[in-house]
């Protein structure tokens, strides 16, 4: 189990990692998620060695590493730039690493060609890394990265310079890839929900340098700690609307007054925020909203309309043409809404009784 | 309107060449002179203006009223050569720390170092000439090559640093950091993978050095007297009294055509766009 | 944890200090002495040299001189190495072979071409005056007048370093983006406008730099100088490094030219860092 606690890090006023404590479990694939700039690279660089943490502990199995100079760390990294060595042909680029680590030349030659077999260039090993496809480059760095089974093996946003539909493919060979690893901890950060959620076997959500959730993918989606949580792993964004509860009615700003059974629950009276995906939104019904963008993405529809000044997205399973500024009727399906109360947390729908 | 312009064009095109070669076509007439050829006006044309002789290029090897140009032409390949090699090492490595390292030495940071090192470009050899001489004597190197080798490092480094911390700045840090997480340690991940992909930037630094060293006078003049000569110092020699001019244009020649042809290099790397960042 | 950084920088840093930051620091001591051929070592005479100095005329005279030659030689090597760079940047028949001759000079030993223009300037023997006759411009005292040795040792300055100036400036201008050029041609600009508009504001980082670079090699001087003229006739062109060396390595005052040498240097500092302030401003426009 690789540990990390209390790791913090700041530069002059920002604080890319703050009071950040979390573990990773071996044999399991670890999605960081979060936006640009949440602090999933500065975390990543920390473990490697790369950046140096202002205070904090990281451990594998109980072994401190703070002492452990970026070349001692068992860590292999693949980052978002395709970086190979430019003077070394492809099967030397992987086997450089071996060769480094004191593995005969032959031994390191005949993994790095099974590797390279494994990512798909066995036809290519005697060329220059300059002499390929971007993706291609980024293939000879995953198989630099996994030739030397390394415990704890960091992907950076690996595909994210490439075109989408490389990045699906490239996406699930390296997930077989690493199912045959069992004993490696694996940690991929990502800035788009769906993949994480669909890669991870655990997921930690990041925030301005904080971890502010972590657990199972099924169990962070369904039960997001906070707004901010529900935000980060929602997407299209999820639909946050103001909500007070009074006197036997729900009053969504600027939106709708709804019978206070609408929500399947009791709430005390006082101030809420209803987090509404997407999907929970449907045309047709008695609300109206004006179309202000749509968006087609294979077989779904993202559209964004503004209801009375609440900003509101809708996602639709078909291919939908809203035309822009026309004017939609909608309704709100509460079935799987959920409830965060005036600190922004989460209301559980049946909390557990003493 | 056109035409006018264009024939303006190549006419300031051809003025500048013939001012450029005019020394040039000089200098080889003139060694192929003797003294009567010499004496009687100025010349141009052999054979038809005088009858051409190899005697100028005979007296660089010992003959009469010559020099033997050999010897003070190996001191300046040793002394340019080793210097440049020397201050090419010694400002490698300090460009690449420099460039990937964090150095504190009180309120000293990494520019104010290498504004250090660059600096001593801006230093007149006049105001060193005196240290240098009491250095030297103290140490018994007046005169010497090992001396004027240690005083070629300290003139050259700086260029070095100033191409290669340039260079390096421009190599991505990302490669570093992949070397150590392959399990390099900084020396290995500069011999092994820094290094052999620095070739232009070495190859720009080692072309200032040679030029810089080789030009030099003032160093190799004032910090030897007999022993060591160097070859600018032994042509400049004849300059003196009655001037050979036959054996001056021959030896001139002779110093100055290997670095000339360091101009098509140049041009090279001009045409590739590779020394912009070199300039700058 | 990256003690292995001290591996890079400290075998350079200390050689250069040893070779140079020293020997500096002994300077300064020395010029507060009156070390010479007499009298070898270091007493203290306080600020006498310096007195002396003041005193100077030779050396003022010199020092304006160098002045007076460093920024007439650069301005010319800038004005002709720009006209140059512009005439072989772009279409022009055989442009490398212009482009390598242009750069020829820079490569060559100063002090032998020196040597080569001091026949050429021979006044009897020389190829320069018999041309000179033809096109009836008449014969020059070249070496042995003043006025006509300044102009010597300017014009050899020029041939030997306005290819320094073209090179950094045609490296200049080849790196200089297309899209601007277009644009102005599809506004209909002529050749002078669009050097004035479009050419000339994007070459002042590169111009700056490189006429600061040659501002400080020429106000080191001394060499052409030495073989040309020997600073004659009398005095007339001797620069003040030459000045320097004649107390220092000739006659032997080390104490005296020791305080010469750091005036100068900081004369000279002063003045580059105003130049180069003053330069900044006047034609950096954008400074990023």
């Amino acid at each position: 189990m690789l540990e990390l606690s209390n790791l913090t890090l700041a530069e002059g006023r920002v604080a890319h990692l703050d009071d950040v404590t979390v573990s990773f479990r071996k044999g399991r694939l670890t999605t960081l998620l979060g936006r640009t700039g949440a602090g999933k690279t500065t975390l990543m660089r920390a473990i490697a060695g790369l950046a140096e943490p202002d205070r904090g502990r990281i451990a594998l199995d109980g072994k401190d590493w703070s002492r452990l100079a970026p070349w001692q760390r068992p860590v292999a990294m693949v980052t978002q730039q395709f970086i190979n060595y430019p003077h070394l042909s492809v099967l030397d680029n992987v086997a450089f690493p071996l060769v480094r680590r004191k593995v005969p030349q032959d031994k390191a030659h005949e993994a790095a060609r099974d590797m390279l077999g494994r990512v798909g260039l066995g036809t290519m090993i005697d060329r220059r890394p300059s002499q390929l496809s971007g993706g291609q480059q980024q293939r000879v760095a995953i198989a630099r990265a996994l030739v030397k089974k390394a415990p704890v093996v960091l992907l950076d946003e690996p595909f994210v310079n490439l075109d989408y539909k490389l990045r699906e493919g490239l996406r699930e060979e390296l997930v077989d890839l690493l199912k045959a690893e069992r004993e490696t901890i694996v940690i991929y950060a990502s800035t788009d929900p769906r993949e994480a959620l669909q890669m991870g076997d655990d997921v930690i959500l990041m925030a301005e340098g904080r971890a502010i959730q972590s657990g199972e993918p099924q169990n962070v989606y369904a039960r997001p700690g906070t707004t901010r949580a529900a935000e980060v792993v929602s997407d299209p964004p999820i639909n946050l609307i103001g909500m007070e509860v009074s006197g036997g009615q729900l009053r969504l700003d600027r939106l709708a007054d709804l019978p206070a059974h609408a929500l399947g629950r009791d709430l005390p009276a006082g101030r809420y925020t209803l987090g509404l995906r997407a999907h929970s939104i449907r045309q047709g019904g008695d609300l109206s909203a004006r179309v202000s963008l749509t968006e087609v993405s294979g077989s779904e529809t993202v559209t964004h309309l503004q209801a009375a000044g609440q900003a509101l997205v809708m996602l639709e399973r078909t291919v939908t043409n809203h035309a822009l500024g026309t004017t939609i009727t909608l309704s709100l399906d509460l079935g799987e809404a959920l409830v965060f109360g005036a600190q922004g947390r989460l209301i559980e729908k049946e909390p557990v009784h003493g | 309107m056109r035409t006018l312009y264009l024939a303006l064009k190549y006419l300031a095109v051809l003025l500048w060449s013939a001012f450029v070669i005019f020394p040039f076509l000089w200098m080889i007439s003139t060694s192929f002179k003797t003294a009567n050829a010499v004496t009687g006006g100025a010349k141009w044309l052999p054979w038809l203006q005088f009858e051409p002789s190899l005697s100028g290029w005979q007296s660089l090897f010992g003959g009469v009223g010559g020099i033997n140009i050999l010897k003070p032409y190996a001191n300046s390949a040793i002394v340019t050569l080793s210097g440049s090699a020397i201050a090419l090492v010694l400002g490698t490595l300090a460009a690449y720390g420099l460039s990937r390292f964090t150095f504190k030495a009180g309120p000293l940071k990494n520019g104010d170092i290498t504004f250090f090192f660059i600096s001593q470009r801006i230093m007149p050899p006049i105001v060193l000439a005196i240290p240098f001489f009491l250095m030297l004597r103290f140490l018994g190197l007046l005169d010497t090559l090992p001396g004027l080798i240690l005083i070629y490092v300290a003139m050259l480094m700086p260029i070095a640093v100033w191409v290669m911390v340039d260079f390096f700045n421009s190599v991505p840090r990302g490669l570093d950091e992949m070397a150590w997480m392959d399990g390099c340690t900084p020396v290995t991940t500069f011999l092994r993978v820094i290094l052999p992909n620095a070739l232009p930037g070495l190859v720009v630094a080692a072309m200032f050095c040679l030029i810089f060293g080789w030009n030099d006078f003032f160093f190799a003049f004032t910090m030897t007297f007999t022993e060591v000569q160097l070859l600018p110092v032994s042509i400049v020699a004849l300059n003196s009294s009655v001037t050979p001019w036959w054996s001056l244009s021959a030896a001139a020649i002779v110093s100055v055509a290997p670095l000339a042809v360091l101009a098509f290099v140049v041009e090279r790397f001009l045409s590739r766009g590779g020394l912009a960042g070199a300039v700058r | 944890m990256y003690r292995q950084k001290y591996i890079f920088l400290l075998p350079g840093l200390l050689v250069l200090v040893a070779i140079i930051l020293f020997p500096l620091l002994f300077t300064i001591r020395v010029s507060f002495s009156s070390w010479d051929v007499y009298n070898p070592g270091l007493n203290w005479i306080g600020g006498e040299n310096y007195a002396r100095l003041w005193e100077d005329a030779r050396y003022w005279e010199a020092l304006t001189r160098l002045s007076v030659l460093t920024v007439g030689t650069v301005l010319l090597q800038y004005t002709l190495g720009f006209a140059l760079a512009l005439l072989v940047w772009r279409d022009i028949i055989a442009r490398r072979f212009f482009r390598v001759l242009f750069l020829v000079p820079m490569m060559t030993t100063p002090v032998v071409m020196s040597v080569i223009w001091r026949t050429i300037f021979h006044e009897s023997l020389g190829p320069l005056n018999p041309i000179l006759d033809a096109i009836g411009i008449g014969a020059q005292p070249w070496l042995s007048q003043a006025g006509h040795a300044f102009a010597a040792v300017m014009i050899v300055e020029v041939w030997q370093w306005t290819p320094f100036m073209f090179l950094l400036l045609l490296a200049g201008l080849l790196s200089l983006p297309n899209e601007p050029f277009l644009a102005a041609r599809i506004d209909g600009a002529g050749p002078i406008r669009t050097f004035l508009s479009v050419t000339f504001p994007m070459m002042g980082a590169i111009s700056v730099g490189a006429i600061l670079i040659r501002l400080i090699e020429a106000s080191k001087l001394m060499e052409t100088v030495y073989v040309l003229t020997s600073g004659g006739p009398g005095t007339s062109t001797e620069t003040t490094s030459y000045y320097i060396y004649i107390r220092g390595m000739r006659d032997f005052q080390i104490g005296y030219s020791a305080s010469l040498s750091l005036t100068y240097l900081i004369v000279m500092s002063v003045a580059l860092t105003l130049i180069a302030k003053a330069l900044i401003r006047l034609m950096v426009k954008d400074r990023t």
